[in-house]
Formats: C-alpha cells, sequence, structure tokens
C-alpha cells in the first residue's frame, strides 16, 4: 500500500523581473483565474497542483518567486532544489527582456546544472504594445538551448500547455537519471522506458 | 436543511465503508488497528473525536508498538483522502488523533510512524487553505517539541522549510489571516529548529540552502515591527497582539536560532542577515540593522562573537564601493556589535580589526579627494558626497575607539603602536607623496588616524608608562612632520595628556587660570611610582623638547596654549620627580623667554599667551612644590601683574575678547618670572639650584636633521648667534663661558647644553664608535658635517659680510675643490669628506 498520492514530485520555479506576470501565470495555472490588480509577491508564493499525464499522477510544487530585487536573498535559495526554472519576461517590456542574462546567470550561480530551463514570453494578448518579437525571443532562446514559449495568462493561451509540456520533459529526464543511476546493475525489463521523451514536445 | 445535511453525511459515511470494502477487508475481517482507527471518527464530525474511542486505540498502540507504524499510514491514508475530498472535520479530527499518539508514544517504533505523520502535516501544509496550513504547522510544532531518542537517517525537512519560509513571507488579503500564517510560517521554522539542531544525523539545517530561508523570513517579519504596532486599534487590544506580534516571534526564533550555533555554524547563519540588509537596503537608516546585530550579540554563544565581528569587517570590506550612508551604517553596527562583545570581540586577530578600519578610512580619504570610487573608471555614475565620507570617516574613527575600549591595556597599546606605524611620516627610505593632492592626502590621513589615535587612548590607563608608550610610538608620535600643521599639533597634544592623565584629572585643567588656591580642583594625585620614574628618565627631553618647539609655532591658538597648559600640569602631578619639577619650571622660564627676547618674530597674541602660561603653570607647580618662598615669588609677579600689565596673564589673553598690549619690549623685570630667585628659593628647600639655574635648551635629535622644517639645527646656530653678539655682555656675567674656538667646536660636536648629560653622552659616542658598524658610523658623522656646515654658514654670515675671495686656511683644511663661481662658504662638503 503506498501513502503517496503521486508517482512523480517536482518543483517548478518561477523567475523573472517584477511585474511580467509570474504570479498570473501560476494563479491561471492552478486555480484557472486571472486576478486582476494583482500585487507585487512578497517573498516567495507557493501552490501546488497535480496533473495526470499518460495515467501517471505528477504532483507540481510550483514556487512562485518575488521579482523585485529586494527579495533576491531569499528567491535565490530557491533556485537550487527546482527541478525546473520558468524564466519569464515581458513581451511588452524591452527591459524585462534586457535583463535576461543576468537572470541566466543568477540560473548558472543558484540553481542546480540538471536544471531545466524554459523562458516564457508573457502578455501576448496585448500584442499591439509588443516590444520583443518573436524571432529575437527564439534566436536568444536558441543560443542559451532553451525552450521557448509565448503565453497569455490573461487569455489563457499556452498556459496549460506551458506547465504540462514541462511534466512531460520532467518525467522524461526522471527516467533516464534512474536509468543512468542504474547503470551499474540494469534491473530487467527497465531498458525499454527510454522512449518516454517523445510523449510530448515543445512547439 | 439539516435533513440534506444528514444525508450528505450519510454518504460520506457510505463512500468509507465502500472503499474499505474496495481495499478488501470487509467488516469484521479488518485488521483490528484498521477498525480502532476507523471508530475514532464519529459519524458527524462536529462532534469532534470519539474520546473513549481513541483512549482504546491509544491503548492498543502502547501495548503493541509494532503496530504503531501501520496505524500511522491508515490514519495518513484516511486522512489524504479527507483532504482531497474537502471533509476538513475529519482532517482535523485525524490530526488530533494523530497528535495525541505522538504524545502517548515514546518509544522506538515511533521512527516508522513520524514519517506517515510528517507526509500528512506536508499534505495539509500542500492545501491553499489557511486552516489547514495553520492545523498542519500546529501538529508540526507539537511534533518539534518531542524528543526523540532514536536516530532517524532518513528524514528531509527541505519542504517544511521552504513552505514555512514562504508562510513567512505571507501576503493573504485578510490581515488577521495573513498575521496567522506568517506566525505559523515563524513556529513551523522554530519547530524544524529545535527539531534539526542538535541531530547531527538529521538534515544539517545550517547549510546555506536553509539558512538563507530561515533568516531573511524572519528578518522580515522583526523588520515590520511598527507597522504591525500602528495596526493594533484599542489599546487593550495592543497589549495582547504584541504578545502575539510576528515581529515578536521572529526575534524569539531568531535568538533561539542564534544560541545554539556552534563555530561552524556563525557564518552561515550571519551571511544572509547581512544580504538580507544589503538588499532591502537597511543599513542606511541603521536602526534595523543594529538592532538585529544587538540581538545577534546577545544571542549567540560569546566565545564565537568574534566571528560575527570578522564577517561584519568582511563585509564592510566587500562594500568598499559602495555608498558611503552604507559603509557608515555597516561601521556603526560594528561599533555598536564591539561593545556588546566586550573582550571577545576582537578575538585572535585584533590588528587585522583595525587594519580593516584603518583601510577604510584611507580608502575614504582617497574617494573623498578624487571624488571618484576608482580613478580608471570614473564614469561619473555615482557620486561621491564629500560631506557621506566624513561622516563614514568619523564613523570609522568612533568605531575604532570602541573597539579599543574593549581591549586589555597590553593590546590597547599594540593597537595604538599599530595605528601610529601606520601615520604617514616622512622618512629616507620612504618619502612621502608629494605634489600638493599627495600632500593633501598625507595630511588628512595624519589627522584621520591621530583621531583614531585619540579616541583609542581616552580611557587608556596604563600602570606603567614605559611599556605602553615604548620610544618607537613616541618617536613617532613626537615627530617635527606632526608640528607643521597647527590641527595635527593640536592633536598630537591631546593624545599625550590623555595618555599621561591616568587620574582622571585631565578636565581640570581645560582652562588656563591662575587660581589662588589649587585645592579647589580636588586633584587626585598618586606618588609617582618607579616605572614613571625611568620613563621620565628615558623620555623626558624629548617631551620637553617637544612642548618647547610647540609653544613656539606662529599659528598656534587658544586650544593650543590650553592644551600645553593641561599637558604640563599633568606631567606636573602625574610624572614628577623633584628633577623633574625642576627641568619643569627650567622649560617654562624658556617659554617666557622665547617670548621676551623675541627672535622668532612672533605675532603678538603668541608672545601674551606664553606669558600667561608661564603665569599659570609656575601658580599651579608653586602650590604644588609648597615652598612658600616660591609661592611668594609667584604670587608678586601676578599681583604685579594683575595691576600693570594683565594681557600677561590667561584670564586676560584667554578670554573672549583678549586684552593685549602692543608695548611688550619693555616690561619691569618686576612682572616677569626670575630664574635666579626661583632657583634660590627652591634651592634652599633642597632643589637642585644648579641645575634650576641653567637656562633650558632642547636637545637635538636625529630627525631634526631631516626635517625640513627650520631645524633645530638653526635654532642653535641662532642661539650661537645671540650669544656671539653679546659675548662681551656675557664674558662679564659669565666669563667661564667665554666664547671661544674651543667652546663653539664643543656646541658644534655635541649640541646638548646640558652639562650633567655630556659626560654621558660622551661615553655613549665612544661606545658608538666602538661598536656600531661603520656605516651608522658614517652616516652620523655625515649627517654632523651637514649641521657642522649649516653652523659655518651661519658664522660666515655673521662675521663677513662681503663674500671674501677663496680663504685658503678653510678650504685647505676640507679639501674643497676649487669652483671659483660659488664663495667658498656656499660650498656643499663633498660626501667623501665624512669619510
Amino acid at each position: 500500500m503506498s501513502m503517496e498520492d503521486y508517482d512523480f514530485l517536482f518543483k517548478i520555479v518561477l523567475i523573472g523581473n517584477a511585474g511580467v506576470g509570474k504570479t498570473c501565470l501560476v494563479r491561471r495555472f492552478t486555480q484557472g483565474l486571472f486576478p486582476p490588480g494583482q500585487g507585487a509577491t512578497i517573498g516567495v508564493d507557493f501552490m501546488i497542483k497535480t496533473v495526470e499525464i499518460n495515467g501517471e499522477k505528477v504532483k507540481l510544487q510550483i514556487w512562485d518567486t518575488a521579482g523585485q530585487e529586494r527579495f533576491r536573498s531569499i528567491t535565490q535559495s530557491y533556485y537550487r532544489s527546482a527541478n525546473a526554472l520558468i524564466l519569464t519576461y515581458d513581451i511588452t517590456c524591452e527591459e524585462s527582456f534586457r535583463c535576461l542574462p543576468e537572470w541566466l546567470r543568477e540560473i548558472e550561480q543558484y540553481a542546480s546544472n540538471k536544471v531545466i530551463t524554459v523562458l516564457v514570453g508573457n502578455k501576448i494578448d496585448l500584442a499591439d504594445k509588443r516590444e520583443v518579437s518573436q524571432q529575437r525571443a527564439e534566436e536568444f532562446s536558441e543560443a542559451q538551448d532553451m525552450y521557448y514559449l509565448e503565453t497569455s495568462a490573461k487569455e489563457s493561451d499556452n498556459v496549460e500547455k506551458l506547465f504540462l509540456d514541462l511534466a512531460c520533459r520532467l518525467i522524461g529526464e526522471a527516467r533516464r537519471n534512474t536509468l543512468v543511476d542504474n547503470v551499474e546493475s540494469p534491473l530487467p525489463g527497465e531498458g525499454k522506458s527510454i522512449s518516454y521523451l517523445t510523449c510530448c514536445n515543445f512547439n | 436543511m439539516a435533513c440534506r445535511r444528514g444525508l450528505v453525511e450519510c454518504t460520506a459515511a457510505v463512500d468509507r465503508h465502500i472503499c474499505n470494502g474496495v481495499c478488501g477487508c470487509c467488516g469484521a475481517l479488518r485488521p483490528r488497528y484498521k477498525r480502532l482507527v476507523d471508530n475514532i471518527f464519529p459519524e458527524d464530525p462536529e462532534d469532534g473525536l470519539v474520546k473513549t474511542n481513541m483512549e482504546k486505540l491509544t491503548f492498543y498502540a502502547l501495548s503493541a508498538p509494532e503496530k504503531l507504524d501501520r496505524i500511522g499510514a491508515y490514519l495518513s491514508e484516511k486522512l489524504i483522502r479527507d483532504v482531497s475530498r474537502h471533509r476538513y472535520g475529519y482532517v482535523c479530527i485525524a490530526m488530533e488523533a494523530l497528535d495525541q499518539l505522538l504524545m502517548a508514544c515514546h518509544c522506538q517504533s515511533i521512527n516508522l510512524f513520524v514519517e506517515s505523520f510528517l507526509k500528512m502535516v506536508a499534505k495539509l501544509l500542500e492545501s491553499e487553505k489557511p486552516d489547514l496550513q495553520i492545523l498542519g504547522t500546529n501538529s508540526f510544532v507539537k511534533f518539534a517539541n518531542i524528543e526523540e531518542d532514536t536516530p532517524s537517517y532518513h528524514r528531509s525537512y527541505d519542504f517544511f522549510v521552504s513552505r514555512f519560509s514562504e508562510m513567512c513571507h505571507s501576503s493573504h488579503d485578510d490581515l488577521d489571516i495573513r498575521t496567522k500564517i506568517r506566525m505559523s510560517g515563524i513556529k513551523g521554522l522554530q519547530g524544524v529548529v529545535r527539531k534539526t539542531v542538535n541531530d547531527e544525523l538529521q538534515a544539517n539545517i545550517w547549510d546555506p540552502q536553509h539558512m538563507d530561508k530561515i533568516v531573511p523570513s524572519l528578518l522580515y517579519n522583526l523588520q515590520h515591527t511598527e507597522e504591525a504596532e500602528s495596526r493594533s486599534p484599542s489599546p487593550l487590544q495592543t497589549t495582547e497582539k504584541e504578545k502575539e506580534s510576528p515581529a515578536e516571534l521572529s526575534e524569539r526564533c531568531l535568538r533561539e536560532l542564534l544560541g545554539r550555533a556552534a563555530y561552524g555554524n556563525i557564518k552561515n547563519a550571519i551571511k544572509p542577515v547581512m544580504i538580507h540588509l544589503d538588499n532591502h537596503s537597511l543599513w542606511e537608516p541603521k536602526t534595523f540593522a543594529v538592532r538585529c546585530f544587538k540581538i545577534i550579540m546577545y544571542s549567540i554563544q560569546p566565545q564565537h562573537s568574534h566571528l560575527v565581528i570578522q564577517q561584519l569587517l568582511g563585509h564592510l570590506d566587500a562594500n568598499s564601493k559602495s555608498a558611503a550612508t552604507v559603509r557608515a551604517g555597516i561601521v556603526e553596527v560594528l561599533s555598536e556589535a564591539a561593545v556588546i562583545a566586550a573582550s571577545g570581540s576582537v578575538g585572535p586577530t585584533v590588528l587585522e580589526v583595525f587594519n580593516t578600519l584603518l583601510r577604510q578610512l584611507r580608502l575614504s580619504i582617497d574617494y573623498a579627494l578624487t571624488g571618484s570610487y576608482d580613478c580608471a573608471i570614473s564614469g561619473g555614475t555615482k557620486i561621491i558626497k564629500e560631506h557621506e565620507e566624513r561622516m563614514f570617516q568619523e564613523a570609522v574613527i568612533k568605531t575604532t575607539g570602541s573597539f579599543a575600549s574593549t581591549l586589555p591595556t597590553y593590546q590597547r597599546s599594540e593597537v595604538m603602536l599599530f595605528i601610529m606605524s601606520k601615520v604617514p611620516l616622512p622618512s629616507l627610505h620612504h618619502p612621502l607623496d608629494t605634489g600638493r593632492a599627495g600632500e593633501n592626502r598625507n595630511r588628512l590621513t595624519q589627522i584621520m588616524l591621530l583621531k583614531s589615535l585619540l579616541q583609542v587612548s581616552t580611557g587608556f590607563q596604563c600602570s606603567n608608562m614605559l611599556t605602553a608608550l615604548p620610544s618607537s610610538f613616541l618617536d613617532r608620535l613626537l615627530s617635527a612632520t606632526l608640528m607643521e600643521d597647527s590641527e595635527i599639533r593640536l592633536f598630537v597634544l591631546q593624545i599625550l595628556i590623555s595618555f599621561i592623565d591616568r587620574h582622571g584629572n585631565k578636565h581640570k585643567f581645560q582652562t588656563i587660570s591662575t587660581i589662588g588656591d589649587i585645592s579647589i580642583l580636588k586633584l587626585k594625585v598618586d606618588k609617582c611610582s618607579r616605572q614613571d620614574t625611568v620613563f621620565m628618565k628615558k623620555n623626558s627631553q624629548q617631551l620637553y623638547r617637544h612642548m618647547y618647539l610647540a609653544c613656539k609655532e606662529e599659528t598656534n591658538g587658544r586650544a593650543h596654549y590650553e592644551a600645553l597648559y593641561c599637558l604640563l600640569a599633568l606631567t606636573s602631578i602625574e610624572l614628577a620627580n623633584e628633577e623633574v619639577v625642576v627641568d619643569l619650571i627650567r622649560l617654562v622660564l624658556a617659554m617666557q623667554e622665547v617670548a621676551l627676547v623675541n627672535e622668532d618674530n612672533l605675532p603678538l597674541y603668541s608672545r601674551c599667551a606664553l606669558y600667561a602660561l608661564g603665569a599659570a603653570y609656575l601658580n599651579l607647580i608653586s602650590q604644588l612644590t609648597t615652598v612658600p618662598a616660591f609661592c611668594q615669588h609667584i604670587h608678586e609677579v601676578i599681583e604685579m601683574r594683575q595691576k600693570e600689565a594683565p594681557y600677561l596673564l590667561p584670564e586676560g589673553v584667554f578670554a573672549e575678547k583678549p586684552r593685549l598690549s602692543r608695548n611688550l619690549d619693555r616690561l619691569g623685570p618686576e612682572i616677569l618670572f626670575r630664574q635666579s630667585k626661583i632657583s634660590e628659593v627652591l634651592g634652599g628647600s633642597g632643589y637642585n639650584s644648579d641645575r634650576l639655574s641653567t637656562p633650558y635648551v632642547p636637545q637635538l635629535t636625529d630627525e631634526d636633521r631631516l626635517s625640513k622644517r627650520k631645524s633645530i639645527g638653526e635654532t642653535i646656530s641662532l642661539q650661537v648667534e645671540v650669544e656671539s653678539r653679546n659675548s662681551p655682555e656675557k664674558e662679564e656675567r659669565a666669563p667661564a663661558e667665554e666664547i671661544t674656538y674651543e667652546t663653539l667646536k664643543k656646541a658644534i660636536v655635541d649640541s646638548v647644553a646640558v652639562e650633567e648629560q655630556e659626560r654621558e653622552r660622551r661615553r655613549q659616542v665612544v661606545e658608538k664608535f666602538q661598536k656600531a658598524p661603520f656605516e651608522e658610523i658614517a652616516a652620523h658623522c655625515g649627517a654632523r658635517a651637514t649641521l657642522l656646515q649649516s653652523k659655518l654658514n651661519q658664522i660666515f654670515e655673521i662675521t663677513i659680510r662681503p663674500p671674501p675671495s677663496p680663504s685658503g686656511t678653510i678650504t685647505a683644511a676640507y679639501g674643497q675643490p676649487q669652483s671659483h663661481s660659488i664663495p667658498v662658504y656656499e660650498m656643499k662638503f663633498p660626501d667623501l669628506c665624512v669619510y
């Protein structure tokens, strides 16, 4: 009898400049709502959501960090244990895009080297105010070896996809890791699970 | 309505039944522990835990502890299901049962039970519902207070630390709920700390990954004290609420955490504090930073306090290029922390502490002078405000003082030596930076370091002056370079005063006056100790010389004379034996002579001040010696001055509007203190009258030759000049002191006129020539040659006005190569002459 109510547990941390819509993305995904006039996050926020992927229960611990500089030290401490990072910027705000290299440095410094990073351009509902072209962001993410997705928390565009795709990738990664760990003494019947990666793909 | 509710409950019960059925354990066949667990749940969750059945379960668990883990697993399974179905009443009941079981069972098998317990707490904490979060936290806190006697290897508190820290930052819309959640978070963190801190097998709570969450969370709540207090509406509630405020609680938690920190953990605990203060820019108003570090210093184990200081110093260094206000904040915190840490604050690396502070001081001086943090990259992005830098410098100086005050005497004098060694002084090997900027920097550095020194020396009470003030220190302090600038000169005098004043008499001599009865000063006097006598034997000449030269400076102001008076007075009561008293009187009379002869063309004020200084000091010393005839003479002169020349008394000169007279050249002998009279009256009381009647002449030191200012050599030459001018008169008065070539030579070879010392000096010279290495002797002679040259110049200037043609005897004597363009007396001796 298993006491666990899930098959996989992943920690996902959202980072990015203040006001790019991290909290809204999380709210949209976990609660299905878009809180207008969402205030600035203090320190860090916690949400949990269990999703089912291919019949497996995946519990996502989502840590939504404050973008403000003053909380940087506490938010950094959450990077370390993260399985995945969602690096968010605002497509209508050039500044938030320009800060990305700085965020990548932070990731380099504080996060584990196995972490999966996804770049998210939020607020595509405000297309007429766009300051960062999709192509530019795609080029950037390619150069940095990240997945890239454009979302709108308001219109609920791509939000579900973002988290589900990420969960898929994490499962694949987790399986591969157990495989690598067991390479010394492979268990019978384990070898076939290598093709799980194909269950979802980005873009 | 009630019917409908009953229905809901009914279906719920059926639900449960079906579940059990699904599990494959129907009714009576279910294991006993499952039946016991099921029975504690009432039909209606509003009824609460079924107490009698709970007792049965507890009894069963106690009598069959091997079943405990299964009970736990089953309970948690039920609870998790209830949470997902939003049956919160049952959740609470399950939790209550768990708590009771946990409390009741202190046995080995608790370990497995704990695992399912923690899973349930985690489940509750995952919930968005504040009630469940709080419920989970409360259970966790109860658990944290249980002391387990068996180690547990596989327990991870990562999630708890993360979640509790997150709760500490709750931004729930409802203020009350927000406060509750935050309180819960703090309590939870406290629980984790309690649970793990002393168990080496468990997750190391001191790892940065945990500390970086725990500490900022506590500080975040701590810094919101004011807000929370101002919000509470009625005064009655205030008292109650304050007990429960998150700020108070987090302070308590922080203290507990720090109190448990071992040597190796301090660093990890303190670092996040400093980063938090950086990020929230809390150094600048500094109240909070000071409060934090007060909490830290008072709660950590005292033997570790120097680690905190070291970290702060390191942080100061890391912030070298931050705004002055930030640095000032850190330094202020350091100062406060040092006082709390008392003797332990500095730890094993005393000098490192002061080195860091002095380095920061120098950096700040540079910043203020250059106007940028980095000469190379002066993009002008950061504008340096000079007054802020100055505030920072003052803060550093203050901090230096508070550190020093925590040190034992021997370390303090070490520190003073260290600071003194950092004061930039010119020397043969290390010429100072030249140019205006360099001079300015040197001057500022000298002032700042002397200020620090003064700060360190205040309250310094050394029992043994000899060890406290080694000559390496005094030499530098009394160096001539430190006399050129009036501000620096005053600092040096004040430092000397605070060294010599060991009985707190300093303030009694703050103003110069000629009081009729010094008993009203209530001076505290100890008899001069043997060490003090030795100290004075060794250093008195140097001290006298310094005072003598200091009094001749034109730029002296009132403060200088007051300091000189204070120094003289303190020397007389702290360090004086008969010999010293005699010398001090000679010194003061020589000062009067300076004012009288006025060969330096001192301004009027300086001359009057010197007379007044003499009057005040002699008034004091006469009363201290208690020789009636001496007192009488002094008294007479002072009375005379009061009548005829009040501008020669301190009350006249050192007033708001000094009364000065233009006519200082014709002073009657009755208003001057006479050496002959004094030596006569004191001689009668057993003082050395021979010595008293010899005028004081300052001793020449090595440094005078190096210094750029008008050297003592010159002073002596001038005296030679004066003496040779007045020679006929002098011959009449003292035929023994006939100026012949021999006496002149003697005066050149041995510039000290003090006769008693001559023999001793000669012996030393002989010894030196016998023992010293060749280079040293050569250097010595070289120095003397320059002295000789300057004196010869002097004499030539006096005697032979028109430059004569190269005079054969002299050139021949010194092997001067012929160079016709320069008059011989202006030629320099070649270096080879030395050898």
